[in-house]
């Protein structure tokens, strides 16, 4: 592409005010992320002691972040072996002549906007124990049906999830509807002239083309998968340690929860996240970085 | 032709299965706000008999919810005002002119799309807090990362609308004798309006909604809406009523927003995932 002629130093002008805060805000935390995982320091009054690869040692024998880590990819399986098929049956579906086809992605769509806090409150109430929504649902075909949803380690991360196939499923469900209106009419015609089924249609033209989508798709459930906070951290709290967190829960809680002050160590678990999601994304991206390092 | 039917009717049966699912929950909670207590303890599931706007007038009377409508509305003009104008800047240099490390620069600001916000929490609470910039606690504190982590995807999306722009436009206006920045201003800008519309819209949005860091960074006396919110539920956990309406008070405003512009919000939440 060409580009408008400019002195040397005016495109840094133009970048300047966004690389500062980009620096300071983002970068500089990551990097120094990783310097204080290697200091001991509990606590905000005490001082910071050099402590080497010990955090990570202590870490690596840590029950709960493995459980966390655990449930992170408990978490990343689901999304991929279930939210996303249904979104792209959803979409699918959608995409046939449909009666309200704007009022149904318009509602499938809508809790994306919603704060997490208020779809935490909102699924609380639908999980009480005794009278929620589900719960008294459930009693008009087992009049005693009580149960704990949010507070049964083992089961609660199943129901964290179901939530989270709420909030997300309809935003995939977009994904794919954008990704099929880009197959052109034509191929879906050809196809019924020359005598497929629908279900063939579907395996055989719909499928493979839905493939990139399928990809963009799983790339922002991985990442999304090992970002969780919210939801976990708000609807998770009356249960043991090792049945409710993630990592990014973890790291709060390390840090800031009750005054714990872990800051080193609570740095030694986000660095981990920080890798977990590096080498997980790293492959999509390869691409992108070679082209970047040969310009440069 | 029968068998199209029943097809047909097949999927709309399964797709306003998922709608239930989906907005069942919503609608519930909504007629929650304006039941007796009494009413929802007893019949959750029934028609109400009577409907009353007491609860959303005492959400109004009872706590921090005026001042933190107030605070999170500043916080996220000012944050959004800022990160858009950066970004465009940023975004213009690289869309229309040539650099030394130009790719890999850009690629640096997109990769922060993909870093979760909580690696920086502990190093962020130092930076803000009294050894550093001494702000933590107050509103001031989440401007910062909150416009740090808006860059990304918002350079992201202008780049895009800068890139497209009719190279001829912007010769016209160089041989005229526009400086860069005039170019930018009187040329780029106005032409992608509804770029810089999805931009406002979708940083607005995410700030508004904006939970760790607040929770993290802000002072017990300080609160945005999201925080007021679940306080709110803290103190009145067993009135499902009045909690419904605090939300209720929350969540009109964005559904308002996304009803008049669900295009940007879709563009927006989409933008990282569309190929270039």
């Amino acid at each position: 592409m060409t580009t408008m002629q400019t002195r040397r130093f005016t495109p840094w002008l133009f970048i300047l005010p966004a690389l500062l805060l980009y620096a300071l805000f983002v970068a500089w935390p990551i990097f120094s992320s990783f310097e204080m995982s290697l200091f001991h320091w509990d606590g905000a009054a005490s001082k910071p002691s050099f402590y080497g690869l010990k955090n990570y040692a202590e870490l690596l024998s840590d029950k709960v972040f493995w459980y966390s880590l655990w449930h992170n990819l408990l978490l990343l399986v689901g999304s991929l072996a279930i939210q996303l098929p249904l979104a792209a049956f959803l979409a699918i579906l959608l995409h046939y002549p449909t009666w309200g086809r704007t009022l149904f992605r318009t509602a499938f769509f809508a809790p994306m906007i919603m704060p997490t806090v208020a779809i935490a409150i909102l699924w609380q109430y639908v999980y009480d124990p005794g009278n929620g929504l589900l719960t008294k649902l459930i009693q008009l075909i087992m009049p005693d049906f009580e149960y704990a949803w949010l507070a049964t380690p083992g089961w609660s991360l199943l129901w964290i999830f179901v939530v989270i196939c709420w909030q997300y499923t309809g935003f995939h469900t977009v994904l794919f509807m954008a990704g099929l209106s880009s197959i052109p009419d034509d191929y879906f015609e050809a196809a019924r002239i020359d005598g497929a089924s629908e279900l063939q249609i579907c395996l055989h033209v719909i499928l493979p083309l839905l493939k990139p989508t399928a990809i963009v798709s799983a790339t922002l459930s991985i990442v999304g998968s090992l970002k969780y906070f919210d939801l976990v951290y708000l609807l998770s709290g009356g249960l043991p340690a090792e049945s409710r967190e993630v990592l990014a829960t973890y790291i709060y809680r390390l840090a800031f929860d009750n005054g714990q002050g872990r800051f080193g160590y609570g740095s030694a678990a986000a660095v981990m996240l920080f890798l977990a999601v590096l080498v997980i994304v790293m492959p999509f991206q390869i691409r992108r970085i070679r082209s970047g390092l040969k310009e440069a | 032709m029968h068998k199209n039917k029943s097809a047909f009717l097949l999927r709309h049966l399964l797709l306003i299965l998922f709608l239930l699912f989906t907005a069942y929950p919503m609608l519930w909670m909504a007629l929650c706000a304006f039941r007796t207590e009494g009413d929802a303890q007893a019949h959750p599931l029934a028609i109400p008999t009577k409907l009353v706007l007491d609860n959303m007038a005492n959400v109004f009377r009872s706590g921090s919810f005026g001042s933190a409508y107030i605070n999170s509305l500043m916080l996220c003009t000012a944050s959004v005002a800022i990160a858009v104008t950066i970004s465009a800047l940023a975004a213009f240099a690289f869309a229309q002119m040539s650099f030394k490390g130009k790719n890999l620069l850009f690629y640096l600001f997109i990769l922060g799309m993909m870093i979760p916000i909580h690696v920086t929490l502990i190093p962020l609470n130092r930076l803000l807090g009294s050894s550093g910039l001494g702000i933590k606690g107050g509103l001031m504190a989440l401007a910062g990362p909150y416009i740090g982590f808006a860059l990304p995807v918002s350079i992201l999306i202008l780049k895009g609308a800068f890139s497209s722009l009719p190279k001829d436009l912007m010769d016209a206006a160089r041989v005229d004798g526009c400086n860069s920045i005039q170019v930018f201003l009187h040329v780029a800008i106005p032409l992608s309006r509804p770029a810089l519309a999805t931009v406002v819209i979708f940083n607005f949005l995410t700030m508004w909604n904006e939970f760790s860091f607040a929770l993290t960074l802000l002072g017990p006396g300080v609160r945005t809406l999201p925080l007021a919110l679940n306080d709110f539920k803290g103190e009145h956990d067993i009135m499902i009523t009045q909690t419904s309406a605090a939300l209720l008070l929350v969540v009109l405003p964005l559904i308002v927003v996304y009803v008049f512009a669900q295009k940007h919000i879709i563009r927006g939440l989409t933008a990282g995932a569309v190929k270039e």
